[in-house]
């Protein structure tokens, strides 16, 4: 043991900073979440907690008003993360293209992802304004109808999506760009002389060479989205029109920060937590696969 | 090796020291013989601007106890105070409006002020402020009131409606549509119509209220399926109000003299003033059907003490709230933004006396309810909010939205008890 330690004392202290932060920030408030999500915790029940078990668990699995929120937060997901990576990964292939301007227009693409998300979200809450929002004023102009974003559960809903695609494309072209910068020429050279065309090289040479650098990316993409709390909960102002535009963690918030629900936003998180991680192994397991 | 090990270690003690120091939650502290008092407050830009002046002036004299203040949004401020005051953190002092009273009280975040305060201070201030929760005084009510009331653009309104029915047809005349798109250049009427706060003047016109006297939801009633029918017709029927109305839009409107009438508190005058609109305010005009007046929720807004605040530390917090409600301060705030004082010389002060929009929004406080400070009115604003939306936004009858209401207040309730 002692000679173990000697060979090998050093990668450990120096991980040991890192391990001590990590158990402080995250392991301790993750136990405490749980340890809550078995509780009575609430506004009335602050200090006089009590073991309730699995009420809040059976709360939240028997609600059907939670099952439309994750039918609306798998939407919300699939939605931007195939936006993002289809619009990310279109891009980054144009910019790396030899056209002129090229440092202007990749400047100009990561622009929304440079805007705080505070401010953007708030912008495009205003443009959809129906009678002086610029997107109707545009829709008017030619010829169309306006549409009650913010008024109907689609057009609410519909409304974060498209301003968060507009925010979360800039990430997957960035990692995007950089995967093809890594692919070597030749293998496109050789391509060319065997007269492979465009889509053909697309196909099977830059996308099976980007998909080690899109895989982590797009698994990131998945849980921030998921996550997302800010551009939906500032958009539609807190879940309308009458809280039709909740995903699942703009309803947890709700439920801690307004309703004082302490216990049962726990358990929520846990329940959050568990659908993140299974789709997380999920997905690596079947890129494992895939790759084999 | 050894270097690095203790490199290591010093560095991760580091770490969790800051770690440890950041977990105070923005309260003050001592530093070289000065106490620093932090202030949150949820205040208006111009009420900032006002603030700011002041702590300045109090810094410059006092070396020994500095003042810094960090704003939050409405929302924001419950829930960081709530959570960091738990955790013992927080800030010396709040300032924000009396609904926090049942929260912070519940969770034991604040000081009650009768007891630390005494009987004889608190009698400085107008009775009327004071909203008990439990048998105590929990919150210094600076500024009496935060109640809407009825603005008119003067260059276009000589004289203020005397019902309801007067201000729909002088809002029906003043709706211009000059180039006949469908969007009128300039509306008759504007105000918040997402939040229910708005429509609760009209409820009260209508002959109800939120809830009885034992904290129960009352909005299944022809009172609110009345005030429900009556805003969305201010839309639907006579399309003096814009779609999608919400703070933002009238705000700017009523700014850029793009309508005649809003509804709104103290807080935005200060704005309309910077924007050169030329105004007046006035109650909202009597309910002809009723005979009633609408009357808006009336509050309060002032000081809170954070309850880990003890000892010598709570003497200087005290002075630095001593100073925040003097005459001069809270006639500053008043002469300047229209803020009805919380404290009584400040009220009688002829200044304040002879201020016309103060007169008019007093004339309008004794018209309105007062706003209950329990935690339940949450539930109950979360409940009136989808209801009112789904009216205006033509998804459901008043009736149907009434009895939802009711409906999902008394489940919000019910969860958030436990």
């Amino acid at each position: 043991m002692r000679s173990f330690w000697k060979r090998h004392s050093q990668p450990y202290l120096f991980l040991a900073p890192a391990v001590a932060v990590m158990l402080f920030i995250v392991l301790y408030p993750f136990l405490y979440n749980v340890y809550i999500a078995f509780s009575n915790m609430s506004l009335y029940h602050l200090r006089d907690l009590e073991f309730v078990g699995l009420k809040h668990f059976r709360t939240i699995l028997s609600e059907p008003a939670i099952w439309a929120v994750f039918g609306k937060t798998i939407l919300w997901t699939v939605v931007n993360v195939v936006s993002h990576l289809v619009l990310g990964v279109g891009l980054a292939v144009l910019l790396n293209q030899q056209i002129k301007g090229r440092a202007i227009f990749r400047a100009l693409l990561i622009l929304p992802w440079a805007m705080p998300q505070y401010i953007t979200a708030l912008t495009w809450r205003g443009m959809f304004n129906y009678e002086y929002g610029s997107i109707n004023l545009g829709l008017k102009a030619i010829g169309l109808s306006p549409i009650p974003w913010l008024a109907s559960e689609i057009g609410a809903f519909a409304a974060p999506v498209i301003a968060n695609i507009w925010l979360g494309f800039p990430f997957m072209m960035i990692i995007a760009l950089g995967g093809l910068q890594s692919i070597p020429k030749e293998l496109y050279e050789a391509a060319d002389l065997d007269g492979a065309g465009w889509w053909f090289r697309l196909r099977k040479i830059t996308l099976p060479l980007l998909k080690p650098v899109l895989l982590p990316a797009a698994i990131l993409g998945t849980i921030w989205t998921f996550n997302n709390l800010n551009v939906i909960w500032l958009i539609t102002n807190q879940g309308e029109p009458a809280d039709k535009t909740h995903i699942l963690v703009t309803y947890v918030y709700k439920a801690a920060f307004h309703y004082y629900r302490y216990g049962y936003a726990a358990a929520f998180s846990l329940v959050i937590f568990v659908i993140l991680l299974s789709f997380v192994l999920a997905f690596l397991r079947a890129g494992k696969e895939r790759t084999r | 090796m050894l270097k690095i090990a203790n490199f290591s270690i010093g560095y991760c003690l580091a770490l969790l020291l800051v770690i440890f120091m950041s977990c105070g939650g923005g309260g003050g502290g001592e530093e070289g013989g000065v106490t620093k008092v932090v202030l949150w407050e949820m205040m208006d830009p111009e009420e900032r601007e006002i603030l700011d002046e002041l702590l300045a002036e109090w810094n410059a004299a006092h070396a020994t106890i500095q003042v810094s203040r960090t704003n939050f949004g409405r929302e924001q401020i419950r829930a960081q105070f709530l959570t960091a005051g738990l955790g013992g953190g927080g800030a010396d002092l709040l300032f924000g409006a009396a609904d926090d009273v049942g929260p912070f009280s519940i969770a034991g975040v604040i000081h009650p002020l009768d007891e630390i305060l005494g009987a004889e201070y608190l009698s400085r201030f107008s009775e009327i402020g004071f909203d008990r929760f439990d048998g105590h005084v929990w919150m210094l009510p600076t500024q009496v009131g935060n109640h809407l009331c009825l603005l008119y653009n003067t260059d276009l309104i000589a004289e203020p409606p005397e019902s309801l029915e007067e201000l729909v047809a002088m809002a029906v005349e003043q709706t211009i549509d000059e180039n006949g798109d469908g969007t009128p250049e300039r509306y008759g009427l504007v105000f918040e119509s997402r939040e229910p706060f708005w429509l609760v003047p009209f409820l009260v016109g209508f002959g109800g209220w939120v809830m009885d006297d034992e904290f129960n939801p009352t909005l299944d009633t022809p009172a609110m399926a009345k005030a429900l029918a009556f805003v969305a017709s201010l839309r639907s029927e006579y399309g003096i109000l814009p779609r999608e109305c919400d703070y933002q839009l009238s705000d700017t409107m009523f700014k850029e003299k793009k309508a005649a009438f809003t509804i709104n508190g103290h807080w935005s005058w200060g704005g309309y003033d910077d924007s050169d609109v030329p105004f007046q305010v006035t109650s909202i005009p009597l309910n002809q059907e009723t005979g009633l007046w609408p009357g808006p929720m009336i509050s309060s807004r002032g000081y809170y003490i954070n309850s880990s605040v003890e000892g010598e530390r709570l003497i200087k917090v005290i002075e630095v709230l001593d100073y925040l409600n003097s005459e001069e301060v809270q006639i500053r705030f008043a002469d300047r933004l229209g803020v009805i004082p919380g404290l009584k010389s400040a009220f009688d002060h002829p200044s304040i006396k002879s201020n016309e929009r103060l007169r008019a929004s007093w004339e309008q406080y004794q018209k309105g309810r007062r706003m209950p400070v329990v935690p339940e009115m949450r539930a109950i604003w979360d409940a009136m909010r989808p209801g009112f939306q789904n009216v205006l936004n033509g998804e459901s009858t008043p009736q149907e939205a009434a009895r939802a209401m009711q409906i999902d207040a008394v489940k919000k309730i019910a969860e958030m008890k436990g």
